[in-house]
């Protein structure tokens, strides 16, 4: 791809979420989105970023600062070196490398820091950063616990730095259109969001020679994560708090280690119900043996359904009837015969086939703008609006459903929450 | 030459609705201004969610003077009227088993100051006239578009036509014996008219929720298989009647179809035997 095929792709991208970002409604529903998109972004004075954990993702997330406009990479941190080595080829050849996260703080030099550690060191790499005088950029889930969750918030509000935590859907345009869509009435009256994510593999990664299990599969292990709930379900929460412009008010659960029964802690399947107010549920469902409805985030209204990840929305168009489909024909051949009708105002339920149409918009690089917003808001001082709102609820979600699974009790949404 | 076609379908009144539109004259978004007429009748007449006849209900049922801002629901009340009066007062949406003296004979409606009174609790269920409602509605669009041949459905036991069929002369409609789908009860031909049938037997009696076909004066509900089948200039008109003929007692269905034997139709089920000549006529 050239510089301007380049340039092009992303003016296209950047003009999509702007098109969704300005829907009725949106204003309030997105504030980020049109604001992230209508960075003025230069190719001078580019945040200087540090990023604490080099593994694949975080070597996808470097990948994305390089493309942007306003930021750019001046030094990386892993505390396992193979990870370093990989990573290397992506920034510049002198850019500083570290093992330890508190020597790169000390060094200085940076404006902001992006964190793509395990779940479990989230909020030190986070306060760590805040007490260096820095910005900070942390993967979701944002921490092991809600009382870190809170913390990192209340931090960033008290020291008056960003933290911007990856949710990348908040800026997918495919997303932001399809709730352009729903505010817009399409789908009538939201009123549940069928949500899952099933993949079929052990999630179990091989462990090299020198390091330990935990240290390669935290995902699988409660000390440092909890599994489903805050790797996978934290996005889809997030979606579901976003179309119903709410957090929920109660959730229930079952979870379960019921396949990968390799010595693993966290459950392998998770079922929750999330409640919301005035009656509307999210169902929510997680697995690793059988990939076969994969993740997708059902979202249903009165007059219609949207699948964001299929790109696809459905009208609730019935069955056509038979009898004046055959009038159709024919008028069409030129014959008149008597249709025959009546009696059917009510006809059997049966599965809806019909193809939708496209939501439009698939292409997307929404990780990048994600950055571009980030470096935005860290050269304004100012985070972009309810992002860290949206982040904090979904990760409070995924955990209290945790919570909820351990205890086998419905646990209400806690009222001890840091206001944004 | 090949007829244009065009045909919208989408859920609304508690069914599916299909308009169908013949020949190129019209606006090219008349049949989505038409779906949207229907779905604006569906969100002022539904008591299956919130609406503007729910509220009006809780009023009147809390004994209350009922306000009627809803312009819909307004248009949708002076129809009404109109057709208690023409059905003998069988066709009545305010009857109701739990309310002894309940029905629209003891409301009040004060038109000009778009406001009801009730002397009793009394509530709404427009089942029985909407869909019809909802089809005048509709055409009234439709035509002021410019459309002058389309054939309207509401869940097939609504149909409202407009203009010729595009072939010239009626719409031929055939409505067919509920236990014998290879018989007729009647055939009709429609031109600016809608049909409306009812029934207490047939596919359509199968829906969950259904409500009991009520004969308002004693509250007797229906159960004898019968099926009733009316045409008339309007949708509400059409609908209002058939249903007032399946619950009426044999004085007042003899006074019906006499008023108008091409057009009103009853049939005594298994046997179907039809009151009105012109209907016997028909299963010969």
């Amino acid at each position: 791809m050239t510089d301007t095929d380049l340039d092009l792709s992303r003016r296209s991208f950047l003009d999509r979420v702007l098109m969704a970002a300005a829907g009725a409604g949106m204003t309030a529903a997105a504030p980020w989105a049109a604001i992230a998109a209508g960075t003025a972004a230069t190719t001078s004075e580019r945040i200087r970023i540090g990023v604490i954990g080099t593994g694949d993702r975080g070597r996808t997330l470097i990948q994305n600062i390089n493309k942007t406009r306003n930021c750019m990479v001046a030094a990386i941190c892993d505390t396992y070196e193979p990870h370093l080595t990989k990573a290397r080829p992506y920034v510049g050849a002198n850019t500083p490398v570290y093992a330890d996260h508190r020597a790169m703080l000390e060094k200085g030099g940076l404006d902001a820091l992006v964190i793509a550690t395990p779940l479990n060191l989230h909020a030190q790499h986070v306060l760590d950063g805040f007490d260096a005088g820095l910005h900070v950029w942390c993967e979701k889930a944002m921490a092991r616990t809600i009382p870190d969750c809170s913390a990192m918030v209340k931090r960033s509000q008290d020291s008056r730095k960003i933290l911007q935590i990856g949710h990348q859907r908040m800026f997918h345009p495919t997303y932001l259109n399809a709730l352009r869509r729903a505010k817009a009435g399409e789908i009538g009256s939201l009123t549940q969001i069928r949500a899952s994510w099933h993949r079929n593999n052990s999630w179990r990664r091989p462990v090299p020679a020198g390091v330990s299990d935990r240290q390669i599969n935290w995902r699988l292990y409660r000390d440092s994560s909890a599994g489903l709930m805050t790797e996978l379900a934290t996005h889809q929460l997030q979606v579901g708090n976003w179309f119903f412009d709410a957090v929920p008010t109660r959730v229930m659960g079952s979870g379960s280690i019921c396949f990968w029964k390799d010595g693993r802690e966290v459950y392998d399947h998770v079922a929750l119900i999330y409640e919301y107010a005035g009656g509307r549920k999210l169902i929510y469902t997680s697995l690793l043996n059988n990939a076969r409805y994969g993740c997708e985030e059902q979202i249903q209204g009165s007059k219609g359904t949207i699948e964001p990840e299929l790109g696809r929305i459905f009208q609730e168009v019935p069955p056509k009837v038979l009898a004046l489909q055959r009038m159709q024909k024919d008028v069409a051949r030129g014959k008149k015969r008597a249709v025959p009708i009546g009696g059917a105002t009510w006809f059997p339920e049966l599965p809806v086939t019909t193809p939708g149409e496209s939501l439009g918009w698939g292409e997307y690089d929404e990780t990048m703008l994600q950055f571009e917003g980030f470096g935005e808001a860290v050269r304004a001082n100012k985070p972009l609006p309810g992002l860290l709102a949206q982040a904090y609820a979904a990760s409070v979600a995924s955990l209290l459903g945790e919570q909820a699974m351990d205890r086998g009790e419905a646990l209400t949404w806690p009222t001890s929450l840091v206001t944004i | 030459m090949s007829i244009p076609t065009d045909v919208e379908r989408f859920m609304a009144m508690g069914t599916r609705i299909e308009l169908h539109r013949f020949g190129a004259a019209g606006a090219d978004d008349a049949l989505v201004a038409a779906r949207r007429a229907i779905e604006a009748v569906d969100d002022a007449l539904t008591i299956h969610r919130p609406s503007a006849t729910t509220a009006l209900n809780e009023r009147l049922l809390a004994g209350e003077t009922a306000p009627v801002d809803d312009p819909v629901l307004f248009d949708a009340l002076v129809a009404i009227d109109a057709v208690h009066e023409a059905t003998l007062g069988l066709f009545d949406p305010a009857a109701d088993r739990r309310f002894a003296v309940a029905g629209w004979r003891g409301i009040t409606f004060d038109r000009a100051a778009a406001r009801l009174y009730a002397t009793t609790p009394v509530a709404f269920d427009f089942g029985g006239f909407g869909k019809g409602f909802a089809l005048d509605r509709a055409g009234k669009v439709l035509r002021a578009a410019g459309i002058v041949s389309a054939c309207l459905s509401a869940g097939e036991s609504s149909i409202a036509v407009i203009g010729e069929h595009p072939l010239g002369g009626g719409w031929p409609f055939a409505v067919p014996h509920p236990s014998d789908p290879d018989d007729s009860l009647v055939q009709v031909e429609l031109i600016d008219q809608s049909l409306s049938i009812s029934a207490t037997v047939g596919a359509g009696t199968a829906a969950p929720e259904r409500a009991a076909m009520l004969r308002p004066d004693d509250r007797a509900v229906i159960t004898a298989p019968r099926c009733a089948v009316a045409v008339a200039r309007t949708g509400a008109l059409a609908e209002a009647m058939s249903t007032a003929l399946l619950v009426a007692d044999p004085d007042r269905a003899d006074r019906l179809i006499d008023q108008d034997r091409a057009n009103r139709f009853l049939f005594d089920l298994p046997c179907a035997t039809a009151r009105a000549s012109s209907a016997r006529m028909a299963l010969q």
